[in-house]
């Protein structure tokens, strides 16, 4: 198991570090090129939706790892910030229009689990994706 | 950060190339020039993605949304050399559907 971290308030630069933080371990592992992809882009998803509403406008202490196991990528991402209004049982495509409204359902897709939980300290997120190198099932 | 480049293709085509990530911080930065090239009175849009690395849903919205200006304006926008992670993207959410690739900005608007 390798594991790699970051810890940062969030700002403008937070997405880079985020990016940086998986590219460390991507460059330390033998994770197939499609997983890492999709890490790549539900990552992104998560974290802005962090950056854009955890705070509402203010910065939050974040704290992301990347854990390399033997068949899985996992990664966590908690925030001290307010209680995200989301519900993971709804994961359609907004109207093909929309501007908004497909992160996680972005997230959902490439992912093979999404979970969101709250506790007293913050939000927790965990994204996990199988280490096989092939599109996802439902894709 | 700063803007993307634009040129002139033809007398009425505006062709910008976004270049690095499209997540939250360039889809910004798109969004804004992509209003710009409408208030400026263009209405044809190509955006040339050769040089684009990365796009989220941030990105996605800015294309959207650039679409839907020009549109109102009585133009089109339309993409180019769409590299395979920005194709993965727009076939997963079934934007490749309203927002088909051209092959070049020169001929995206021959139709």
């Amino acid at each position: 198991m390798t594991e790699h971290a970051l810890d940062t308030v969030t700002g403008p630069e937070t997405l880079a570090q985020m990016q940086h933080t998986l590219d460390a371990a991507w460059s330390a592992g033998d994770v197939p090129e499609y997983t890492r992809k999709c890490l790549d882009l539900a990552v992104s998803e998560i974290g802005s939706n962090i950056i854009e509403h955890s705070g509402d406008g203010q910065p939050v202490r974040l704290r992301m790892v990347v854990t390399l196991l033997p068949d899985t990528v996992v990664v966590t991402l908690t925030d001290d910030g307010r209680p995200a209004a989301v519900d993971l049982s709804q994961m359609g495509m907004p109207d093909e229009m929309s501007e908004r409204g497909r992160g996680l359902a972005i997230a959902h897709r490439v992912l093979d689990e999404l979970s969101y939980s709250r506790n007293q300290e913050g939000n927790r997120w965990t994204l996990m994706r199988r280490r096989v190198n092939e599109p996802h099932g439902h894709s | 950060m700063g803007n993307f480049a634009t040129h002139k293709s033809g007398p009425d085509v505006t062709v910008i190339q976004p270049t690095g990530q499209l997540n939250m911080v360039g889809a910004s930065t798109l969004r804004k020039q992509l209003q710009e090239i409408v208030d400026n009175g263009g209405n044809r849009i190509v955006v040339d993605l050769s040089t684009t690395e990365f796009i989220d849903s941030s990105g996605l919205g800015a294309l959207i949304s650039g679409l839907k200006m020009a549109r109102q304006a009585g133009g089109d926008l339309r993409i180019t050399a769409t590299p395979p992670q920005v194709c993965t993207v727009l076939e997963l959410t079934n934007l490749n559907r309203v927002l088909p690739t051209y092959d070049s900005a020169d001929t995206a608007f021959d139709d």
